[in-house]
């Protein structure tokens, strides 16, 4: 506990944390109790207990063939992002010249730029260069949102590295490459593996992207969901939310389990 | 083990110069301590020889190689970092390994048994499966100097390898670096800045001062005969007085600003403006009363106790030099006192130098 606060101001501060708390836990707690519905209809409380729904999500086709498209994308996404920003921050962090900045803005630029504003240019281009939108040009567009999360991460990692480690190495006979391999890359690998978990999220989760490059074959889970909501809203939409959920917690608790939260989170 | 030449190196970094043109020789399994303040160049010197800078001028040249543009990877040679370098995310073992490794000396058993005879040279054999960050800063050094004998090099660096370390620990290594030097017999150059260090550690040290060597000899030598001012004063904290040399019939003596003179050896042929060395523990003081023989004449301005010693400050002719001494006579602040020196240790050097 801080001392020397006023009385008023904790209680201030208490508060504010309990409403932070409830607005980002409430909206799981609804989503979560709605899928557990008996009824048709989405509803919290909800109406009477039952897994049917999550029978329905996991015996739907449609249901099961995005989320296989889904995870497709996510974990090419991963794995390319994590390659181009781990690659591009280990060459920003070295080339000290003019004009780094400008790369290192580059890089980290698809954090402010509207997605639906990439999203539409995308899709002009690619029709116009390649015709049909495919998996490819879905993955492509996710991986150019998720390479800044690579990139910062990685860079927070190596601003804190001891930067006489790769000269120690030098005087010990290991070559640029085995520098590479066997100190810069571990290094970097508490930012890597922070950069991939967030990679990994936002292909599995991104919906501008995914509902403009949308085909009938190219449907994504989120797309799917959302399209479900829009146009029969039943409890299945809830169900399928909530084994995202599950699926996040899990994934969060792998990271914890081999790298430290608490590492990957200072990254 | 192999020899060190340096010849004429010369470095700028942009338009500034570090090193002014030095150049040394190291005979094989030396052990020479660079000593000099921070900014002097040593640091650079030893980035040189190590090949992770490159000369703006002059060779080096190893075991006979010229290694001027020679990669530091495709030197044989070892460096101990200040920081110590260890790579956290190999163990001990690991990293001790790691020059053999990438050198590709030997077979894994081969390798093995290296491994562990340089950790229980540097006695940390049973620490061999922590991980750097598990260890004292003291383990953590030896680590570093596990790592840097492992390879038998050609010559090992050590850049300020006891400056991190408390000061007991700093003397129990000191030791144990002179031990390790004589069992590996190692070419060893090491840069310091502490005095003590250089001198109970090395063969030979070389004394730099702004980008140039002031002085090389044995820490004996260097220490009683410095050759200039700036190794007198750096070494010993030794006192210098501007004086005067003229020759008189009683042979040549040095004047003082106020007039005060001391003899000088009869054989001293310096005569004219020259500097007075006086090492603070070789100068003696008593009362002006208790004395009779020739001495000069001070008043103490200062007096802090050390303990074992006790050091004063005394001004003489307008300047301030301090003194260091074992004697329980006390005198106090304000005090005049009679200052005498050994005719031994009177040594003059060039006025300004």
């Amino acid at each position: 506990m801080v001392r020397g606060v006023p009385q008023a101001w904790r209680l201030g501060a208490m508060v504010f944390i309990a409403l932070v708390a409830l607005f980002m836990l409430g909206p799981l707690v609804v989503v979560a109790g709605a899928s557990l519905s008996a009824s048709q209809f989405i509803a919290f409380p909800p109406q009477g207990l039952s897994l049917r729904w999550y029978g329905e999500v996991l015996g739907s086709s449609a249901y099961v063939d995005a989320a296989w498209v889904s995870l497709q994308i996510a974990t090419g996404v991963t794995l390319a992002a994590t390659f181009v920003g781990g690659a591009a921050a280990i060459g920003l962090h070295r080339w000290r010249h003019a004009g780094a900045d400008i790369l290192a803005a580059a890089f980290l630029s698809p954090l402010v730029i509207p997605t639906i504003i990439y999203a539409i240019g995308l899709l002009m281009l690619w029709s116009q260069w390649f015709g049909q939108v495919s998996m490819l040009a879905l993955g492509l567009g996710h991986t150019l949102i998720a390479i800044p999360y690579v990139v910062r991460t990685t860079l927070a990692v190596l601003a804190t590295a001891d930067p006489f480690l790769e000269e120690a190495a030098r005087t010990m006979g290991a070559g640029p490459l085995e520098r590479l391999a066997f100190v810069v890359v571990p290094q970097c690998l508490p930012g890597l593996a922070a950069g991939a978990f967030f990679a990994f999220n936002i292909s599995f989760d991104e919906a501008v992207l995914s509902l403009f490059l949308r085909t009938p074959t190219l449907t994504t889970l989120p797309v799917h969901i959302y399209g479900t909501l829009e146009f029969s809203p039943d409890p299945s939409v809830a169900a399928a939310s909530t084994i995202l959920i599950g699926v996040t917690v899990v994934l969060m608790l792998l990271i914890d389990r081999i790298l430290g939260l608490g590492r990957v989170a200072s990254a | 083990m192999a020899q060190v030449e340096l010849h004429d190196i010369t470095k700028a970094f942009g338009a500034t110069p570090v090193l002014r043109g030095l150049s040394l020789a190291i005979a094989a399994g030396e052990l020479v301590s660079i000593l000099g303040a921070s900014g002097c160049g040593k640091t650079t010197l030893l980035r040189i020889i190590a090949g992770l800078e490159a000369v703006s001028g002059g060779r080096v040249i190893i075991g006979g190689r010229d290694v001027t543009a020679v990669a530091p990877e495709d030197r044989d040679i070892a460096m101990m970092f200040q920081s110590y370098a260890l790579l956290p995310h190999l163990t001990v073992a690991e990293n001790v390994r790691f020059p053999l490794r990438m050198r590709r000396r030997g077979g894994r058993r081969e390798q093995d048994d290296a491994v562990q005879r340089a950790l229980e040279t540097v006695r940390l054999a049973d620490l061999a499966d922590r991980k750097p960050r598990q260890l004292s800063g003291g383990q953590q050094q030896r680590v570093a100097l596990a790592r840097a004998i492992v390879s038998q090099p050609q010559v090992l660096l050590l850049d300020e390898p006891l400056s991190n370390l408390d000061a007991r620990l700093r003397e129990d290594m000191q030791v144990e670096l002179i031990d390790i030097h004589r069992r590996t017999g190692l070419t060893t150059i090491l840069v310091t800045h502490d005095q003590d260090e250089a001198l109970s550690l090395s063969d030979r040290v070389v004394l730099m001062n702004a980008g140039r060597i002031e002085q090389v000899g044995a820490p004996g030598e260097i220490y009683r005969h410095p050759a200039t001012g700036f190794a007198s004063s750096f070494l010993g904290s030794a006192n210098l007085l501007p004086v005067q040399v003229d020759a008189t019939r009683d042979g040549p003596v040095a004047q003082l600003a106020d007039g005060q003179s001391v003899a000088l050896a009869q054989g001293e042929a310096r005569r004219g403006a020259a500097t007075l060395v006086l090492r603070q523990e070789a100068v003696m003081l008593s009362r002006p009363d208790a004395r009779p023989g020739p001495a000069l004449r001070g008043q103490v301005e200062a007096r802090v106790y050390l303990g074992s010693r006790t050091r004063y400050v005394v001004s003489i002719a307008g300047t301030r030099i301090r003194v260091l001494t074992t004697s329980d006579v006390r005198f106090e602040r304000g005090e005049p006192v009679a200052i005498a020196i050994p005719p031994g240790d009177l040594r003059l050097v060039d006025a300004g130098s």
